[in-house]
């Protein structure tokens, strides 16, 4: 199968490279199709905590694109309650087999960092992160605070 | 005076004249009717199967490929991104092929380094390859076969045809047919990835329109793009040329499309209102309205009203049919908010009713018929005329459908009118149509003799009434 060749393949070298927003990935080896991890974003006000998602490969990977979910509640403008997050990147219409996950778990923590209040999931918090950006940033550190997951020590 | 037309008469009693005349006036007579000066509605199409289509897609596209030497599948990527306009795409071509190309997506904005080695890695499958295994679009992004034929079948699986797209990230690079069919192995996908390029095609094509009648695989052909109606001569269906949705003359297509929007919109209050039951004005017994007449007959008291204002129908009469025009309220700007949205609700209310009500009629047409030929066999069997006597009520019936038709989308064009002298006029010419046809529609569900001329005055005035409105209103 093409799919498990090429996972195995971008598995080792994601571990391999060491990636400080992206780790403690677990992958059950009899199904290389799901992985875990923590996605542990450097800025405020998210820099409290870090976020365990899923990576949900199809059968038909690469030609078809990865699912994410968020497993850790988060307070953000393009993640929804239930935990699924627009990612251009990974949409049907823009999806390239030649894309790494790599570059999908960048491109993932690069929206972390900086909300895209444009094109929103949850509007209520895309409008309070536009008109009232400290009021934004005090729910969601305390947000985080709450809900998130330790840090990993280094 | 009366001598000299004693004396003209005369002059024509001269044969040498009469004769002239007479020859001349025939000459006159053969002249053909123009029907694009007479009829207004007029709109020349043509219905074409998809072996026409085909053949007509094919010409251009050889056309374009021999004027400038590239291949028939390039040539139907610049086509299908330029509106298959040939002369502008030579002129481009001829210029700059090269921004051509890259705004088509058929060559790529970067240049990638080709890659010379015998064993190649397949960034897809992460499968090592000897270079003869590996195959790129004008990009140079080089990918094993077996990953290509599995990218097409993919991508045709969830209906993409001509978007197709090379594999590397960020690369907007299209793949043309020939590329793409050159790795396409199985015959059902090939005849699918056809299908679907068949139809991006027609739809990309400014003069070709799917017919929207249901399976119905014609195609429409005109070389004029106008909102006119365009009539599928497989199927009858009609539909509006230039959107694609129901002929919608005497309104525009931005306009009818805003009007069917709001009443999408809006449908669950104006439904609650404009109920299908009123009440007799004078018994207060309930009727239903199943026919298509605004002259209602209560049932019981045999008092005459009209559906649309409730009023007595004698006030109606021919001369100023008044209840298809809304009265402004003109003191509305020194209202509340609260009540100048009831005005705007009040309003659209008038005129959403009026075009459901006609709406409504149209779809009882087929009941209306029926009911016309139950009538019509029970006048034949106690031998008042025979059936061909009676077929001018069809005819009329057939009329009336049209006229109810037009009436319905002046609705939706007289709502979005701005006050002034041409929406007076505009209503004014609604309300005599509205007037007309309603004896129309009257005459035609109670004829009762086959004498046909009265009813078939009635039709001249009514179409006579359609035609000018929309000569003075429709603007295409």
């Amino acid at each position: 199968m093409a799919a498990t060749r090429r996972l195995q393949k971008e598995l080792g070298d994601i571990r391999q490279s060491g990636m400080k927003s992206f780790r403690d990935i677990h992958v059950d080896e009899t199904n290389i199709l799901t992985w875990q991890g923590l996605i542990v974003p450097d800025s405020p006000p998210y820099n409290k905590g870090a976020f365990k998602i899923e990576i949900n490969f199809p059968a038909e990977y690469p030609f078809k694109p990865p699912k994410i979910n968020f497993k850790t509640k988060i307070y953000h403008p393009n993640i929804d309650e239930k935990g699924q997050v627009c990612l251009p990147i990974i949409s049907a219409e823009n999806w390239k087999p030649a894309t790494k996950t790599d570059q999908v778990i960048q491109a993932l923590v690069a929206l972390v960092n900086e909300p895209e209040p444009e094109h929103p999931l949850r509007a209520d918090l895309a409008e309070e992160f536009l008109r009232d950006r400290k009021k934004f940033s005090k729910n969601a550190e305390e947000y985080t605070k709450k809900h998130s997951e330790k840090r990993p020590a280094d | 005076m009366g001598s000299q037309g004693g004396e003209s008469d005369m002059e024509c009693s001269d044969t040498e004249c009469f004769d002239y005349d007479y020859y001349n006036n025939d000459d006159n007579e053969i002249e053909q009717i123009d029907p694009k000066k007479t009829d207004i509605e007029y709109f020349q199409c043509e219905s074409l199967n998809e072996e026409q289509v085909e053949r007509l897609l094919n010409e251009t596209v050889e056309l374009l490929s021999n004027n400038l030497q590239i291949t028939p599948s390039l040539a139907k990527v610049l086509l299908y991104g330029h509106q298959w306009d040939v002369p502008e795409i030579v002129i481009d071509y001829r210029e700059k092929s090269c921004n051509l190309l890259m705004r088509t997506n058929v060559k790529p904005t970067l240049s990638q380094s080709q890659n010379f080695s015998r064993y190649i890695t397949c960034s897809v499958c992460v499968t090592t390859q000897s270079a003869d295994k590996f195959y790129s679009l004008s990009c140079s992004h080089s990918f094993c076969k077996e990953c290509w034929m599995t990218h097409f079948e993919v991508q045709i699986n969830q209906g993409i045809s001509t978007g197709i797209s090379c594999m590397a990230r960020d690369c907007a690079v299209l793949a043309p047919e020939d590329f793409v069919l050159k790795h396409l192995t199985r015959t059902n996908l090939r005849e699918k990835y056809q299908q679907f390029a068949f139809q991006d095609y027609v739809k990309s094509h400014p003069n070709l329109r799917f017919c929207p009648g249901p399976n119905c695989p014609i195609v429409i052909y005109s070389k004029e793009i106008k909102s006119k109606k365009a009539i599928c001569s497989y199927c009858k269906t009609s539909f509006c040329f230039k959107c694609g949705t129901e002929y919608h003359a005497p309104t525009e297509c931005a306009v009818i499309k805003k009007w069917i929007t709001k009443c999408a919109d809006d449908s669950e209050t104006a439904n609650y209102i404009s109920a299908h039951t009123k009440d007799c004005p004078k018994c207060n017994i309930c009727i239903e309205k199943n026919g298509g007449c605004n002259h209602m007959q209560c049932y019981s008291c045999k008092h005459d009203f009209c559906w649309m204002c409730m009023g007595d129908w004698k006030t109606h009469g021919s001369e100023y049919y008044e209840c298809s025009r809304y009265r402004e309220n003109p003191n509305i700007a020194y209202e509340s908010a609260h009540a100048q949205a009831r005005e705007a609700l009040k309003k659209y209310l008038h005129y959403y009713e009026r075009w459901e009500n006609h709406s409504k009629s149209l779809k009882l047409e087929e009941q209306t018929l029926s009911k016309l030929r139950s009538r019509i066999n029970e006048k034949v069997m106690s031998g008042l005329g025979t059936w061909i006597d009676w077929q001018y009520l069809f005819t009329a019936a057939e009329l009336l459908a049209k006229c109810r038709y037009t009436l319905q989308y002046t609705y939706p064009y007289a709502y979005y009118m701005d006050p002034g002298p041409r929406k007076e006029l505009f209503e004014y010419q609604q309300a005599q149509l509205e007037a007309e046809i309603e004896n129309l529609s009257w005459k035609v569900e109670r004829a009762e003799t086959t004498d046909r001329g009265d009813l078939e005055n009635q039709m001249d005035i009514a179409e006579k009434r359609r035609t000018t409105l929309l000569k003075d209103f429709l603007d295409v």
